[in-house]
């Protein structure tokens, strides 16, 4: 008995020591953990490191314990190209997590392609994305995504506004940067698709307190909803703007209005507010729960900042160690390939993960995933509870 | 015409914002023709600190906290970067400086208090008053109530007091009152601690309003410049009526032109008064002997 035991932890020992003395994988981990979007950055960062955390605990990958190499990008185009230079040549990392940005990830991709490093989007939303290095221009696209990008949302949003509530009449408020205008695009052309024109589409800027005129004119208008596409602080002035006019219509718009910023900025004034989420902090699944359990307990948090980077940044990993399982390499070029013929079916927080991506489809989101959350009390909850109840809980990318 | 009312009455809660802020540069422009470019963070750091402080002592207390704090914050930018700049008669070396000690106060923000919007708490309920179907916040009626307060105190102060008179004569001419006995370094020094508890005043007095955060001075510092430029910067009345112009203007051009052109009008006013009376619409035109 007493050998045994001896035995046994004798084994384990040198497991452990096995993964730790054998040479780490690197993987770059860059998004903006400061900053306007810091919220959504560190939670990625956040779920991504629980992954690790979770996968070197069972030994690795290959054998190898996983190490992210971490790397601020502050939201800005050219820190995020720096970063990118680094972590392909210095640091030598064998795919990169990342990107909350739509600019950032843009500017940075390239390096990657061109080094041929899988780049691994968890959040970044721009339609342009996954459609930079199409094949056959280019030999293969080493982007692979993990959100739901802006042409979902846009439709969704549109489609929960004049099908689902049946508003008749909606105003667009959407920023000036390229998200914004980029976004309020995508809306008119769903709204297009329905027969419908907004009564107002009216811009406003990054760091405007006073949403006086935009409101005004949405009012004059008579819009009975207002779409948004903006970030969490302008997004909170224009739902204190309403609160200010008395004129109180509901909210709806992209994934940001469930921003950590938005919704203690706003107060009360946000609640209401509705948005496409590809995960609600819903202990709806085993899988759901045990990931909040644990997000939980790691950064002694109650409510996620950012529950949807979270989960797409913890799912990232996960699918990542598979590819490299499956490729038996640390190859860049292997590893896209079993990305893009995965075989292991992989069980996700966001989903689950069965052949996610194809050679010419680098989505792993499709229209029939997100649903809507809705700011109350604070938090986000699901806005329709059927949505998110028995098998909508789990809902798997269509093919 | 409810409308037009609305927008006004938006636009002064606005303009007013600005004009306390440009009051700031008019201050320091007036004794030493030197202005902080990090007015905006002055703003910004009487702004968060003032966030900090009203946790513990309530919104009341926390008042008397800032505005000594603005006080020794200004007297610090002049020390470290202005006062070289006029001892050697520098005619550039303030601008780096301040702009320099303002990127530097906002990183030190950054550090301490991170880089989110934050929510600060209204002293006053936030349900809106309505008077005829125009809406206002009260926290809107503070600040201009408050704003104005600000600036006739200190106007009183550079009138009435001993000290005061000291400052009106630099300003006017810095060598005779040198001349006179009176110490213009520690009055220069002084005017920018005024100006920045001004300024902080002013971050404490908005944030109910526009939310606090690191990134607050930028856009705000600058648009009160502009509403100085516009104003004159050699003129208290003038920033007011200045900060009241770009404010009415933004929201009308806003509401009957377009919201995509909003900043427009102000930046063309702003370049038609630089073209057409440079000094600014209320300030006196100097004319410098060579």
């Amino acid at each position: 008995m007493r050998a045994h035991q001896f035995m046994l932890t004798l084994a384990a020992t040198t497991m452990l020591a096995g993964v730790a003395s054998a040479q780490p994988i690197k993987v770059g981990l860059t998004g903006p953990y400061t900053g306007g979007s810091a919220s959504m950055g560190v939670s990625m960062r956040d779920g991504a490191k629980l992954a690790v955390a979770e996968i070197n605990k069972a030994g690795g990958v290959l054998g190898r314990p996983l190490l992210l190499v971490e790397r601020d990008d502050e939201a800005k185009n050219e820190v995020g190209v720096q970063i990118a230079q680094e972590l392909i040549n210095k640091e030598q990392v064998v795919a990169t997590l990342g990107f909350i940005n739509t600019g950032v990830a843009l500017a940075s991709q390239r390096f990657y392609q061109e080094a041929e490093i899988p780049v691994l989007n968890n959040v970044a939303t721009g339609s342009l994305i996954t459609q930079q290095f199409l094949p056959p221009k280019e030999k293969a696209n080493y982007v692979f995504r993990f959100a739901a990008n802006d042409l979902i949302q846009s439709a969704m949003i549109v489609d929960e506004a004049i099908t689902r509530r049946g508003f008749k009449a909606p105003a667009i408020l959407a920023d000036s940067t390229n998200y914004g205008q980029l976004g309020r695009e995508d809306l008119e052309r769903a709204l297009g698709k329905k027969g419908v024109k907004p009564v107002a589409v009216e811009k406003f800027n990054i760091g405007d307190t006073d949403m006086t005129a935009q409101l005004l004119r949405a009012k004059e208008a008579n819009a009975d909803v207002v779409l948004t596409y903006g970030i969490g602080p302008e997004l909170a002035q224009i739902a204190n703007g309403m609160a200010k006019l008395g004129w109180k219509r509901p909210l709806i718009g992209s994934w940001t209005l469930s921003m950590a910023t938005f919704i203690d900025n706003a107060g009360p004034n946000g609640d209401g507010a509705s948005m496409p989420e590809t995960f609600i902090q819903v202990p709806n699944t085993p899988k759901r729960k045990a990931f909040i359990e644990a997000y939980q307990a790691a950064y002694k948090v109650d409510r996620m900042p950012s529950p949807v980077s979270a989960a797409q940044g913890y799912d990232s990993v996960y699918v990542l160690a598979a590819a490299i399982t499956q490729a038996k390499s640390t190859d860049g070029a292997k590893i896209r390939t079993a990305l893009e013929n995965l075989t292991a079916k992989v069980e996700g927080v966001v989903t689950n993960y069965d052949h996610p991506f194809t050679a010419t489809d680098h989505e792993s989101v499709t229209a029939n995933m997100p649903v809507f959350g809705l700011v109350k009390g604070g938090r986000v909850v699901p806005a329709h509870d059927e949505d998110v109840a028995g098998a909508n809980a789990l809902r798997l990318k269509s093919k | 015409m409810q409308i037009l009312a609305q927008l006004i009455v938006s636009g002064i809660a606005v303009g007013m914002i600005y004009g306390v802020i440009a009051f700031g540069y008019q201050l320091t422009f007036a004794t030493s023709e030197t202005l902080n470019f990090g007015q905006g963070e002055a703003l910004m750091l009487g702004s968060l600190v003032g966030l900090t402080v009203v946790a513990v002592t309530g919104y009341w207390l926390m008042l008397p906290i800032v505005l000594a704090f603005g006080l020794l914050q200004g007297a610090v930018v002049e020390r470290l970067g202005v006062r070289q700049a006029i001892k050697t008669k520098s005619e550039s070396g303030w601008i780096m400086a301040t702009i320099a000690l303002g990127i530097i106060f906002k990183n030190m923000a950054e550090n301490i208090w991170g880089r989110d919007a934050l929510k600060f708490p209204s002293p006053l309920p936030e349900t809106p008053l309505s008077f005829m179907g125009v809406n206002v916040l009260p926290m809107e009626l503070v600040i201009v109530v408050g704003a104005l307060g600000l600036m006739l105190a200190v106007e009183a102060f550079n009138r009435k007091s001993i000290y005061g008179k000291a400052v009106v004569a630099t300003a006017a001419d810095r060598d005779a009152a040198g001349l006179m006995g009176i110490n213009t370094s520690v009055v220069i020094t002084f005017s920018y601690a005024l100006s920045s508890m001004t300024a902080a005043f002013a971050g404490v007095l908005v944030a109910p309003v526009t939310l606090t955060g690191a990134s607050m001075g930028g856009v705000l510092g600058l648009k009160a410049f502009s509403v100085a430029i516009i104003g004159g910067l050699s003129s208290g009345m003038g920033v007011v009526v200045g900060g009241l112009i770009l404010g009415i203007t933004e929201t009308l051009t806003g509401f009957y032109l377009s919201t995509g052109y909003k900043d427009v009008p102000g930046l063309v006013l702003l370049l038609l008064v630089l073209s057409l009376k440079p000094a600014g619409l209320f300030g006196r035109t100097a004319i410098k002997k060579v």
